[in-house]
């Protein structure tokens, strides 16, 4: 058993990349995260499709017991994550986007916990293109609710010269935001291997694993919806 | 990544580098660690003098100071990534 807990640890921070080649281009993938990560989505799929089916279809009647479980989920979440925009348009429109996205971090971070799997959000790419997945949004929000002039005057503000602050100030949002969360589960899984393999293989990982599987997994992944939720509406915003 | 103790001693430039490699890695995250600690407690505490005044605020400051301790630990996540780069990469 010690032979292959020491193993855990020579073997930390190693990836396993496939190659594919087309034509004159290498493009290289994570096998393993990618599993990781449609692990996630058909859990979360699935997961939508049981709770589904124990709706009742007429809303005067009693609600049933998982209905009332998703009517307070939906409810914790709208009123700590979609709130937060500025109009009450916004907040509906987006509220599906960041649901989502606190959802899918959320069960990336607690899927870490499991035995033989890991969290996919210990890889700076699946992170690095969340965060992108924001920017983008954000962007594409601020083009359509104040229009293309606006937006683009918006780098200028307040004077012309600090153009290439504003610019660098974009680039960094997504650049933090994937690094926080990437950089926050990579070390909880870090410190529950070494400190698994090196002290105590046996009591001491259920605790630290709830603590920094568990709790700060959804610390994190509220801060990253939050986080979207904020750079959204400052994009936004007049 | 753990090497084994050998018993002839023989320094050579690799050894060095790698025992800087470590130090470096060391010092980068404890010295690294001190801004963020300092800006958290910072934050918690302030939030929760607000609470204390004004405890039906405490929802809506939790949630800030959640927020603002995010941010100001990003300082800390830059350099644990370069602390992994120097023991990884380097």
């Amino acid at each position: 058993m010690f032979e292959q807990l020491a193993g855990l640890l020579t073997h930390l921070g190693e990836k396993r990349i496939a190659v594919l080649s087309l034509g004159g281009f290498e493009i290289r993938f994570d096998i393993m995260y990618l599993v990781m990560s449609w692990v996630v989505i058909l859990l979360l799929v699935g997961l939508a499709l049981l709770l589904r089916r124990g709706l009742r279809q007429p809303v005067e009647e009693k609600p049933t017991r998982t209905q009332a479980a998703l009517d307070g989920l939906l409810d914790l979440l709208k009123k700590q994550l979609a709130d937060n925009f500025a109009s009450e348009q916004l907040a509906i429109a987006m509220f599906p986007f960041i649901s989502t996205l606190f959802l899918y971090v959320l069960l990336s971070n607690w899927l870490g916990v499991v035995p033989y799997l890991s969290a996919p959000t210990q890889d700076i790419n699946i992170t690095f293109g969340l965060a992108l997945l924001v920017f983008f949004m954000s962007h594409v929000l601020a083009i359509r609710y104040k229009g293309t002039r606006k937006w683009l005057k918006g780098f200028l503000e307040p004077y012309a010269f600090m153009l290439p602050i504003n610019l660098v100030g974009e680039i960094a949002k997504p650049l933090s935001h994937a690094f926080r969360l990437f950089g926050n589960i990579l070390a909880g899984t870090f410190l529950v291997t070494v400190i698994m393999v090196k002290f105590a293989p046996v009591i001491v990982p259920p605790v630290l694993n709830i603590f920094f599987g568990l709790f700060f997994g959804a610390i994190q992944a509220f801060v990253f919806a939050i986080l979207a939720v904020a750079y959204i509406n400052v994009a936004v915003e007049e | 990544m753990l090497q084994e103790a050998q018993t002839v001693v023989a320094i050579s430039g690799a050894d060095i580098a790698l025992a800087a490699k470590y130090v470096a890695a060391g010092l980068c995250m404890g010295i690294g660690a001190i801004g963020p600690a300092i800006g958290e407690g910072m934050a918690a505490a302030h939030a929760l003098d607000g609470m204390a005044r004004q405890p039906e605020m405490q929802g809506a400051l939790l949630r800030t100071m959640v927020l603002g301790q995010a941010i100001s630990e990003t300082t800390g996540i830059y350099s644990l990534l370069i602390a992994i780069v120097l023991l990884f990469v380097v």
